[in-house]
């Protein structure tokens, strides 16, 4: 039986005075780890029923990326450190400099073998989730955008089975990459979600900040947001392209009409069925797309901006962070 | 593309509206109060007009983040991602995103503690310009106008102010403007392009035929100066005179002139190319010249935008400093960085910061300031200034008095004394060489 988007409510939020800026959450749980602009990755258990957080510090920059494998959580930072951390004793394993510059995105592979880093100094980093060492470092990205300021890479995504990861960078631009060679398999382009503004305000706001592949891997979904008039702002439309990226073709293209802002995550429902993004402008927006039909089946905006969610299993379970709090979505039987 | 000195078809400013403008003997203040006589012969300073003294605005429009260049806060909520470094004075650090200003800090000047109490874009703009609010009746002339003045040279062949402001948001906020000094304090407004239009001879006239014009009307002046002798006549000889010289000052204007390694240190964008301008025209005697970077309005995104702006102002800013101290011309130029106020401790929810003149920074080197100074003190969140607070007329009245203006100095609009800052308002003499 299919989830029914419509059916998503907020079930529990948990009020922060801190940004929680990504999230992983242990299978078969209500337990999050959540990296936080304080520096710190703050473990959380939902099913209590007032969740008291213990904090992990190590970082000491805002924490961008946190993900899970086995019984490792690895954080990344601003502060360009890779920190591995025991999930259940919450114990520091190892720590280092892992990117010159912001760390902005870590996951893992679903089967927690591998750990992905991507950063501002343009390279991903894939390493051995088991034992921290390096094992590819993916370089596809321009470091300058074509109006000569620094650029940014901003997202990455492993496939269901870990043999694809796809990176994305400011300017609109994404590489697949197969794992176990560290080549290049495919790019793809992605220029609206890019807006460099060369008259009114001469800077650039956007990029691809978030990737997904559907399940079975021959789709990836590209999020950010639609070109912007005024760049001071988070205004412009979020914005989510599909692609067949063997093919390098576009297979649909959603463009929100009620909320504003960046797609910050994308996620593929576990058997396909829809495809999940959420973001926001100073408010959040939640966005749920049938790749098939095109269509958008919900757009609903909220308070608080998102940064991160994370899925669980069933695709009936939704954990969002964002600006001030974490929030617990569940879809009514 | 269409060229212009200024967007604003108020004061679009080509050579022969230039000329018409001063012949005119009009461009008087808005507010009706009887001008200063645009034609007097300004009471020169000569010691002072002879120096050659100048000053460069880096105009950082739309308010750029002093938590995210001169006062970080780091490890604070209101923070942000950017790390500290130290700089080259002790004890003091910046944003890791200036590494190359850090290095040069024994050099610069920081104000830490301007509460300039205007959060408004088009208000700030002009307050911080003018150092102070206009009057209902009176506009008071900006720090460009009142330097063109103080260090212009009636004998110049170059413009007294020249002002460079490219994007198109923000221009008209901070409208500047010499009010009762006159139009021949006005900026020459440069858009669109970094040359004025209409520089070249008209290709119909030859060289021969420029020459011979110029040098009939030299005649004529003379005589009539010689029978007459007044001051609007010999003003408006000079307005012809200052014609040709720009006229002849067209390789003024030519970035090619540099060589590629003078031109690398700026970098390859615009604002790097009109700070590598300003330097060309400080080096030819131009007094006052305005580099506008719009635009710092990071309501949402603050830190990718500053990530994106503030190395660019790092490279821009220490080239110009680096150029025109092996150029020597440190010892005669002052370099600002201001734009009209800085931006809120408080992160918004689109990472963004908003709209902040309570406690916020400007940054300043070269000539008549104390290197290394670092005057004013936030707390920790940068919320309130906690020592040494100041405001707009505190920054403008210590520019003119380190470049070596008087800021008790008076106009007079008819018979109304207009001293150059407020009463009380003194300069910062703690960052005073």
């Amino acid at each position: 039986m299919p989830t029914d988007p419509a059916k998503f409510k907020v079930a529990k939020e948990v009020s922060r005075k801190d940004i929680l800026l990504c999230l992983a959450r242990v299978p078969e749980t209500k337990r999050l780890f959540a990296g936080s602009s304080d520096g710190c990755v703050y473990h959380f258990d939902l099913a209590e029923e007032k969740p008291e957080p213990t904090a992990m510090e190590g970082h000491t920059g805002y924490v961008t990326g946190v993900a899970l494998a086995g019984k490792q959580v690895v954080s990344g930072a601003y502060d360009g450190q890779l920190i591995w951390w025991d999930a259940e004793s919450r114990a520091k394993v190892r720590g280092f400099k892992a990117h010159d510059r912001w760390i902005r995105n870590v996951v893992a592979s679903r089967d927690g073998k591998f750990i992905a880093s991507t950063a501002d100094d343009m390279v991903c980093r894939v390493w051995d989730a088991a034992t921290g060492k390096p094992k590819h470092e993916l370089r596809g990205h321009a470091t300058l955008t074509p109006s000569h300021f620094s650029s940014m890479l901003y997202a990455c995504a492993f496939s269901a089975d870990g043999t694809l990861l796809a990176t994305g960078d400011k300017i609109g631009h994404v590489v697949v990459w197969d794992v176990a060679s560290g080549k290049p398999q495919a790019t793809l382009e992605v220029p609206e979600v890019y807006t460099w503004d060369p008259k009114a305000r001469i800077h650039s706001i956007g990029g691809i900040r978030s990737l997904a592949f559907s399940p079975d891997g021959t789709q990836l979904a590209v999020g950010g947001m639609g070109k912007v008039g005024n760049i001071d702002h988070l205004e412009g439309k979020p914005h989510v392209e599909v692609f067949d990226w063997r093919k390098q073709e576009r297979v649909a293209k959603f463009s929100g009409d009620k909320a504003k802002g960046l797609i910050t995550h994308l996620a593929f429902h576990p058997q396909g069925e829809w495809l999940v993004g959420a973001g926001g402008d100073s408010k959040g927006l939640v966005m749920f797309f049938d790749v098939v039909s095109g269509k958008i089946l919900r757009e609903e905006m909220t308070s608080n901006h998102f940064h991160k969610f994370a899925m669980d299993e069933t695709g009936t379970r939704l954990f969002t962070a964002g600006h001030n709090k974490l929030t617990f979505w569940e879809a009514a039987a | 593309m269409n060229t212009h000195f200024c967007g604003s078809s108020e004061h679009d400013v080509s050579r022969r509206a230039f000329l018409r403008t001063l012949g005119a003997g009009t461009g008087l203040a808005a507010s009706g109060i009887g001008a200063m006589h645009s034609f007097a012969t300004p009471s020169l300073n000569d010691t002072l007009k002879a120096s050659g003294k100048s000053v460069i605005l880096l105009w950082l429009a739309g308010g750029a983040s002093q938590l995210e260049t001169w006062d970080p806060k780091p490890g604070r909520p209101t923070g942000g991602p950017f790390a500290a470094i130290p700089t080259s004075v002790p004890g003091v650090h910046i944003s890791e995103l200036m590494p190359q200003m850090a290095k040069r800090m024994k050099d610069i000047c920081v104000i830490r503690g301007l509460n300039t109490k205007n959060g408004d874009h088009g208000g700030a703009a002009q307050l911080m310009m003018r150092g102070r609010a206009d009057e209902p009746s009176l506009r008071y002339p900006d720090m460009g106008a009142v330097l063109a003045r103080e260090l212009g040279r009636t004998d110049s062949k170059v413009p007294d102010y020249v002002s460079f402001y490219a994007a198109t948001e923000g221009r008209d906020f901070s409208r500047q403007g010499s009010s009762f000094l006159g139009a021949r304090y006005a900026p020459m407004k440069l858009a669109e392009s970094m040359v004025p239009p209409n520089l070249k001879r008209l290709e119909s006239i030859t060289e021969l035929d420029h020459h011979a014009r110029a040098e009939l009307q030299q005649l004529i002046n003379n005589q009539f100066i010689a029978g007459h002798g007044t001051g609007p006549v010999k003003s408006h000889a000079n307005a012809y005179a200052r014609v040709h010289g720009l006229m002849s000052s067209e390789t003024l204007f030519d970035l090619s002139q540099e060589s590629a390694k003078a031109r690398e240190p700026y970098g390859p964008t615009l604002f790097g190319e009109q700070a590598l301008m300003a330097r060309r025209m400080v080096e030819a005697g131009v007094p006052f010249v305005r580099v506008s970077r719009a635009w710092w309005d990071s309501h949402g995104q603050n830190f990718e935008t500053h990530q994106e702006m503030v190395p660019e102002l790092d490279r821009v800013m220490s080239a110009l400093h680096d150029d025109l101290k092996q150029r020597g011309l440190l010892e005669r130029t002052l370099v600002l960085a201001v734009g009209e106020f800085g931006r809120t401790p408080a992160i918004n929810a689109s990472l963004g910061r908003d709209h902040f003149a309570a406690a916020w920074s400007a940054a300043m080197f070269g000539c008549g300031l104390k290197p290394g100074a670092v005057f004013g003190k936030t707390d920790k969140d940068g919320q309130t200034v906690i020592e040494d607070q100041v405001g707009a007329g505190e920054l403008f009245a210590t520019v003119l008095a380190a470049i070596g203006v008087n800021p008790k100095k008076e106009y007079h609009v008819g018979a109304r004394p207009i001293p150059l800052v407020n009463p009380g308002i003194k300069p910062i003499t703690q960052v005073l060489a």
